[in-house]
């Protein structure tokens, strides 16, 4: 497989998955919204058995990993937004914990939902909607708008800007970060498949889809935090 | 790249999120939560009842320390009772030996008044008798001067040898 068909086959080919009969095709379902929900049922599943039977005294190992996962990713969230922003913390655990998933997903032959670009859209519309959103509680919608002239009149249109650039380049960083390693990931495969793959894989398929996955969500917190400021 | 975008599959996505949301808010966070808000309410609970005990423990303390102190105020009127009380008795049974000895007095003195007044008594009466006697002696006999010289001094050396 050469780069310019493993490219076009990433990059270009229809990944429709799911054809519906109504619509024209405007509802048509992308593989990665499939993939999602494998992850989902997945994580779902775990859930359930995870916290089942939990108990206050005399808790299981199981138990315990679970508190302490919980109170680790809580703990991290919460430190990033700053104690005005606490209320949002759940929902920003909850993207951690998918992205972390999914971003490891390839692990397990599921081509990762984030190299999709409707996943990763997605994803930081609902970002900088909560961050706006999340500015609009806590000053009101004058306090709001004031903030785009904030410190001083001049950066106006930087601020309008930021409104777009932001979610963009939440998106595109962690789009384009799973899709590269992908990338390289195939054609190291392509080199030499049988040894060298391993540290390769160590670094672009966990670590970097893990620092991917904390990179948005500091990022997303990070603007909360100053949202509420 | 761009073709596989649809507005469709972004709002997908972003459903999906929201039951991601929704079922790690319910099943994950939900229950976490739930065990510790409870452990937490426990420990609270302990630390209170815990509180409540050593102050409990401390007020009946202090009960007990003023038990003390009044039980030795207590005692020290209790022995001063006593002693007052020995003193008494001591001074009540001082007197009333003092008391007697002296009516005891009082009624040697009375008996051996008593005493003498009889034995005058007898003696008088045994003088009467012994005048009684003589007189009936000089009365039957003839008597002369000298029988009467002999006589009273037959009667002075009785009496003499009587009242030694």
């Amino acid at each position: 497989m050469n780069i310019s068909e493993l490219i076009h086959e990433i990059l270009l080919e229809d990944k429709t998955m799911i054809k519906l009969p109504f619509g024209d095709g405007m509802f048509d379902i992308k593989a990665s919204v499939v993939h999602t929900w494998i992850i989902m049922a997945v994580v779902f599943v775990l859930i359930l058995i995870l916290t089942s039977n939990m108990k206050v005294h005399n808790i299981s190992r199981r138990q315990a990993a679970v508190e302490s996962f919980v109170l680790f990713v809580r703990g991290v969230v919460k430190g990033i937004l700053g104690e005005k922003a606490d209320r949002y913390t759940d929902y920003i655990c909850t993207v951690l914990i998918f992205l972390g998933i999914a971003n490891l997903s390839g692990l397990f032959g599921i081509e990762p939902p984030t190299m999709d670009l409707n996943v990763t859209v997605a994803l930081s519309l609902m970002s900088i909607i909560l961050v706006e959103a999340a500015g609009i509680v806590e000053k009101g919608v004058g306090g709001w708008l004031k903030s785009f002239a904030a410190p001083i009149a001049v950066v106006l249109p930087m601020n309008i800007l930021e409104l777009f650039i932001r979610p963009l380049s939440l998106c595109m960083r962690l789009f384009g970060n799973v899709l590269g390693a992908t990338v390289i990931m195939e054609l190291i495969k392509g080199i030499f498949a049988p040894v060298l793959p391993v540290p390769f894989s160590l670094y672009f398929d966990i670590f970097d889809g893990m620092i991917q996955a904390y990179v948005f969500v500091f990022l997303t917190s990070l603007y909360i935090g100053e949202a509420v400021e | 790249m761009f073709n596989n975008v649809t507005i469709m599959n972004i709002v997908y996505t972003i459903i999906n999120l929201l039951i991601l949301y929704f079922l790690f808010r319910k099943f994950l966070f939900g229950r976490v939560d739930k065990i510790l808000n409870k452990r937490m309410e426990e420990v609270d609970e302990a630390t209170k009842a815990a509180e409540l005990a050593a102050n409990e423990a401390k007020e009946t303390q202090r009960q007990y320390e003023q038990k003390i102190l009044l039980a030795d105020e207590e005692k020290e009127q209790i022995l001063a009772d006593i002693k007052k009380q020995g003193y008494d008795e001591y001074e009540r049974i001082v007197s009333d030996a003092k008391k007697k000895g002296e009516q005891i007095l009082v009624e040697a003195k009375h008996n051996a008044e008593v005493e003498n007044a009889k034995a005058k008594e007898i003696y008088a009466a045994e003088l009467t008798d012994m005048v009684i006697d003589a007189a009936s002696k000089i009365a039957a006999g003839r008597h002369s001067a000298d029988d009467d010289k002999e006589l009273y001094d037959k009667f002075i050396s009785e009496a003499g040898a009587k009242d030694e």
